[in-house]
């Protein structure tokens, strides 16, 4: 009975029911719908400082600039004292009263 | 990715594709897998109808856990294997709650309308089949079907079954047994009356 056993299951092996069209259809359709989707990739506009930092090529310079801005205000409205007596000496004197090279007129005065 | 190339790839790595949106792989996979799928619940149910549905949910489960596989954990088929196996317990367990509720014994008539003389005894030789595995246990008509007729090693079939190779070497000696003493009394319905 093992042979006949074994024949009846080469006939099963062969008698294996076979998809249909249709089945294989339905398996399709349920693979595309649940096929994972890449995932959105999000382009956000530039804005305002995205802009303008691209105005003075790059954020960096656009914060050296402000910075240097935002200390000149701050030495012009606060004015220290050491920066007084250096412009002091620019303006309170006339500029025919400033000798940038002071030895010269003695060279020239002994020709 | 074209199909030519695809052909040599293994099924995880295809379930990876499908997952990074290959619709190639789908196909390829589904090529693979679906007739193996419905041919082993076809022969636990004996039902073409509720075969299909265990193959297409278990080929659905598939779908859906593509995204979470993990690698190198379960052969893709075994896993497949695996569900169908449990569906299909779940549904003859189903079925045998209804017969029981119903009083019904009666068998489900063969599948297919063979008219021919040959086909129909091979048609009754696949019912009577058919039936005899239907009175084995689940576990013993699940590993003689994926022993003897899907030809899968003992190694596969105790990962599919979840158990021991040594447990699934006597579930399919023990079932191949019933089987043989259930059938012994149906030789002229198996037409093997003539090489007595």
């Amino acid at each position: 009975m093992m042979d006949d056993l074994d024949d009846l299951f080469a006939s099963a092996r062969r008698d294996a029911m076979q998809p249909s069209a249709a089945l294989r259809a339905r398996v399709l359709a349920d693979a595309a719908r649940e096929q994972p989707k890449p995932a959105l990739r999000v382009v956000a506009k530039p804005g305002f400082w995205a802009g303008l930092a691209a105005l003075f090529g790059g954020g960096g310079v656009l914060a050296g600039v402000g910075s240097a801005a935002v200390a000149g205000l701050v030495l012009g409205f606060v004015q220290p004292v050491g920066f007084g007596s250096v412009t002091d000496l620019l303006a309170a004197d006339t500029l025919a009263g400033v000798e940038f090279m002071p030895g010269i007129d003695a060279l020239l005065a002994e020709e | 990715m074209p199909r030519d190339s695809l052909a040599e790839v293994p099924d995880e790595a295809l379930l990876v594709l499908y997952a990074n949106g290959d619709p190639e792989a789908a196909r390829l996979l589904t090529t693979r897998l679906l007739p193996r799928v419905l041919g082993y619940a076809g022969r636990l149910l004996a039902d073409r109808t509720e075969a299909e549905d265990v193959a297409q949910e278990a080929m659905l489960r598939l779908w859906k856990q593509a995204a979470d596989w993990r690698q190198g954990e379960a052969k893709v088929s075994t896993w497949v294997y695996r569900v169908v196996s449990n569906l299909c317990t779940d549904r003859l367990r189903a079925r045998q709650r209804r017969r029981s509720e119903a009083l019904d014994d009666v068998p489900e008539p063969a599948d297919g309308a063979a008219s021919a003389v040959a086909g129909m005894i091979e048609a009754d030789r696949m019912a009577a089949l058919d039936a005899a595995l239907a009175s084995l246990p689940d576990r013993q008509r699940e590993a003689v079907v994926l022993r003897h007729i899907e030809g899968m090693s003992n190694p596969e079939i105790a990962e599919i079954l979840q158990i021991g190779v040594e447990a699934v070497e006597s579930l399919t000696a023990r079932g191949k047994r019933a089987l043989a003493a259930i059938l012994s009394g149906q030789r002229a319905a198996l037409g093997y009356e003539e090489a007595e």
